[in-house]
């Protein structure tokens, strides 16, 4: 009875887990497992955007946009003249699926438009912000 | 002074400070370069034309090749000749060069062509070959040696892997930001053919390079890169005056290297974005290069273009027309030895969107 | 060459430094006293004129002119604020607005006098009646003759960064000054004839003097265009059911059809993209060109032929004003004709769409009656019927664009709620 009742806080320790860790404390492993979620998203989005995006005119993002490059993620929300109003970047990205690809909009909370963003940020990481600029 | 009125003064002054758009006799008269050798050609590129289903294509690009055309038909008086820069095709289908052909069979003179990486790898150019003749070649016109080079061969082991047909190859080419690309070159073959085609030439003879791809190491990353550049550029190196006029990269560069001055043209389709732009990786684009506007995609022709080339004593004076765009003209200066921005090249005369970031 | 260069430079300078700057008269420190006035005026409740600091007064009435409804002169200084989804009228450095100035330009702009035959007044094509157009398709001025452009609406026009359907002139005071002289306009040979109809006149040379301080013998036609532009800054219209929907807060201002309707204009229609909304303004143009296939048929296949005619004859010094307005051929060259860019050939300026609904027929040669025709041009990607061929020469941004007759419809409508009620009532709409 007793080694048992032993085995338990053992096993715990050995899976790093405390029973007082109640608050959201991550660790280590937590952070790699959720970078690589993201990672996942990111290589999703790199494949919508290299050709993974139905559209009539046969199109993709990287044709203009090699390596998402001059997209400027770091510079939404901002006034866009063809939206005519402050937007979003899911809804530039929009417009451009609606207009040189002639494709469908995704809706701005899909998995897809987040793996998109994932992807056209995570080429852009390190640029400081800089919303509302031209 | 009483028939001098404000608008005589802006129409001077309109005529003037248009110089970067007026047909070309205008300009020779105003600055007295009336020379029997002074000559002028156009150059259009990257047409990119897509088939999307049939008959159908990208009425995008369809329409950027149409207007360089129509434009390109304006200029009075006409151009000696009209050289074609490459990528007449997006996935060099015969449709679609065929029918690239078809709308530049409009221009009015004698077209000259160059081959692009999107012609030639779907069937390593036989299409390309059968209607357009050889894919190098030099020609020789008013005293200028010209030369047009395919310099977007690459490896024989890349070219002739075991694809899963040309259209896979095409495929990976097609990409510009390919991580598992392979970067352009003239090659060794070609290097020895142009090295006995240059042997003939006098040196003080002006030698002209039309190539696709930019024979300098710009970015390797987007293949603005030819891999043997610094030998062809050592071929060039016994000449008085060299110029390589370059497509692919659809953005205004230019630089000078030695006695070698470099130009890129526009694309009629679409712009690429500046090397620089792409924060992860650092890239290599000549300093003087003032750059193109910053495309405003709400207007699809914008940072797209053709041009058209002055050629006077060798040097290159090279006008971009860019639509809903003030034309550019970047011209070979003697004093500094290279080519400049006739009107920009100084930092204060540049606009905000001829900042990229 | 050069020195006349210089000579002109110089001129400009001296030009700018006789005229004395004087300052804005500032009648009313108190808003209510200046929205009391304009009730009193033209029975209009001044709703959404904001911060109303200083007014110029309105005109007191001159018996021997006679011209419509007054407008509104609340045309401030920059910094201010002005109408409801409007910026604040740009007025140069050299061209203060005083009332007198104001009242002056109002009276020429009216005056039949300066022309030809005396019949024809900048009012005879851009008549208030009829939001400042003639709602003809191409304009008619000395002996009837007709011309190849359609009045654009002076409504507005003080926020263009140039003037005429091509802007060849920089500025309202120098377009002013161009079509007394043309053959099919104003029909005078020079402005010595208007000059000496001012001279003469009664009133004028006192005016004149009050404002620009010259003397009779000095008044010279810049001073007379610089009168006239004061004037036209004051046509300025904002505040329309768009204006109060968008930036005023007022969700039912605009019908379920014209919000739709307004979807479509900044979505599928794309008509945001030269017909510009702001965020806190709206002007409905950008001061730009652009060529959307109107004419291209008239010199289809002889573009080259016409454009090198033409620039020949401007070069061996043919006047652009009045060739583009006496040769069809020529007219369609667009902005061409101005700057002989080959990237400009059959580009126009893009109108502004404020009051659009009050000015027809549309476009550069009045050839679309109705706005519907309009929507339909625009739907079939720049033609009139969706197989015309399309002009090599067409702008970015016009392509066809499957717009569902709802669609259209509403947009339509939409276009309807950017009439200012003001110009709305002076036309009888």
């Amino acid at each position: 009875m007793k080694h048992r009742l032993l085995a338990i806080p053992l096993l715990l320790a050995g899976l790093n887990l405390s029973l007082s860790a109640l608050a959201d404390e991550f660790n280590a492993d937590d952070l790699k497992r959720w970078q690589a979620g993201f990672m996942s998203t990111v290589k999703s989005g790199e494949k919508l955007f290299h050709g993974g995006i139905n559209n009539p005119n046969t199109m993709s993002c990287d044709q203009c946009h090699p390596n998402a490059a001059n997209t400027h993620p770091e510079t939404y929300p901002k006034f866009q003249q063809q939206l005519g109003k402050v937007a979003v970047l899911g809804e530039m990205i929009n417009w451009c699926i609606r207009n040189p690809l002639k494709g469908k909009p995704l809706a701005l909370d899909s998995d897809d438009m987040a793996a998109l963003q994932a992807y056209i940020t995570w080429e852009r990481r390190g640029v400081a912000l800089a919303p509302g600029k031209h | 002074m009483s028939k001098y009125s404000r608008r005589d003064f802006l129409r001077k002054a309109s005529v003037l400070a248009a110089a970067g758009t007026l047909p070309i006799s205008l300009v020779e008269v105003a600055f007295g370069e009336s020379h029997p050798k002074n000559f002028t050609f156009a150059f259009i590129s990257d047409s990119h034309i897509t088939q999307t289903k049939g008959n159908n294509f990208v009425e995008n690009w369809d329409r950027g090749l149409r207007r360089s055309v129509a434009e390109c038909n304006l200029l009075d008086p006409r151009p000696d000749f009209i050289i074609y820069g490459g990528d007449i095709a997006q996935l060099g289908k015969p449709e679609e060069i065929d029918h690239g052909l078809d709308i530049l069979a409009g221009l009015r003179g004698d077209v000259r062509y160059v081959m692009g990486e999107h012609d030639y790898y779907l069937d390593l150019g036989s299409h390309w070959r059968k209607r357009l003749g050889p894919e190098r070649y030099s020609f020789d016109h008013k005293d200028v040696h010209f030369v047009v080079l395919n310099s977007i061969l690459t490896y024989p082991e890349w070219t002739h892997k075991q694809w899963d047909g040309g259209m896979q190859r095409m495929l990976q080419m097609a990409r510009l930001d390919n991580p598992h690309g392979s970067p352009f070159m003239v090659g060794d073959e070609q290097r020895q053919w142009l090295q006995a085609d240059l042997a003939k030439i006098d040196k003080a003879t002006p030698v002209v390079v039309f190539s696709h791809s930019p024979i300098q190491k710009i970015y390797k990353g987007w293949n603005f890169w030819t891999d043997d550049a610094e030998q062809v550029q050592a071929l060039l190196k016994p000449f008085d005056k060299a110029t390589v006029i370059y497509g692919h990269v659809h953005q205004i560069q230019y630089n000078q290297i030695d006695n070698i001055s470099f130009h890129a043209v526009m694309a009629t389709a679409w712009p690429w974005p500046y090397p620089s732009t792409y924060k992860q990786a650092e890239s290599h684009l000549a300093k003087l290069t003032v750059p193109m506007n910053r495309a405003d995609p709400f207007f699809e022709r914008d940072a797209t273009g053709w041009q058209f080339i002055d050629m006077h004593s060798g040097n290159v004076d090279l006008r971009y027309v860019l639509p809903g765009n003030t034309s550019r003209r970047v011209a070979f200066d003697e004093e500094a030895g290279r080519p400049m921005d006739t009107r920009y090249q100084g930092a204060m005369a540049r606009i905000p969107p001829r900042n990229h970031y | 060459m050069k020195l006349f260069m210089l000579t002109g430079s110089a001129l400009a300078i001296l030009l700018s430094q006789t005229v004395r700057a004087e300052p804005l008269a500032r009648i009313s420190h108190r808003p209510f006293t200046a929205a009391a006035q304009w009730h009193a005026l033209t029975g209009v409740r001044s709703v959404g004129m904001l911060d109303v600091v200083s007014a110029t007064p309105a005109r007191p009435s001159v018996a021997n002119v006679s011209h419509a409804a007054p407008l509104n002169y609340l045309a401030t200084n920059a910094g201010e604020k002005s109408w409801l989804g409007l910026p604040p009228v740009p007025i140069p450095a050299n061209n203060p607005q005083t009332p007198e100035k104001i009242e002056l330009g109002d009276r020429l702009f009216h005056d039949a006098r300066l022309s030809a035959d005396g019949k024809v007044s900048c009012s005879t094509c851009h008549d208030a009646k009829k939001a400042f157009t003639d709602h003809k398709p191409v304009s008619t001025g000395f002996r009837n003759l007709n011309g190849t452009r359609n009045a654009p609406t002076v409504l507005n026009s003080a926020y263009m960064k140039t003037l005429f359907w091509d802007g060849r002139e920089p500025d309202l005071e120098g377009q002013s000054m161009q079509p007394p002289i043309n053959p099919v306009e104003g029909g005078l040979a020079d402005h010595q004839p208007l000059l000496a109809v001012i001279r003469a006149d009664e009133t004028y040379p006192t005016a004149f003097k009050k404002v620009f301080g010259v003397s009779t013998q000095d008044i010279r036609m810049e001073q007379v265009a610089k009168a006239i532009a004061s004037f036209e800054r004051t046509l300025v219209s904002g505040d329309s059911p768009f204006d109060r929907w968008r930036y005023g807060g007022q969700t039912y201002a605009l019908s379920k059809a014209q919000q739709r309707g307004f979807k479509v204009f900044v979505g599928n229609g794309r008509c945001v993209s030269c017909h510009r909304i702001e965020q806190t303004q709206a002007l409905f143009m950008d001061n730009r060109f652009h060529n959307i296939g109107i004419g291209f048929k008239k010199i289809r296949g002889r573009e080259f032929t016409v454009a090198e005619a033409f620039i020949k004859a401007k070069h061996a010094g043919a006047d652009v004003d009045k060739t583009v307005l006496m040769e069809k051929d020529a007219s369609e060259l667009g902005r061409f004709a101005v700057t002989e860019g080959l990237n400009e050939v059959g580009t126009f300026k893009t109108p502004t769409l404020r009051n659009i609904a009050l000015t027809q027929p549309y476009m550069h040669d009045g050839s679309l009656k109705t706005l519907a025709d309009t929507v339909e041009f625009y739907n079939n990607g720049g033609r009139l019927k969706e197989d015309d061929p399309v002009s090599p020469f067409l702008s970015g941004g016009i392509r066809p664009l499957n717009l569902s007759d709802q669609e259209k419809q509403d947009l339509v409508e939409f276009l309807r709620s950017l009439s200012s009620p003001e110009i709305a009532k002076a036309t009888g709409e």
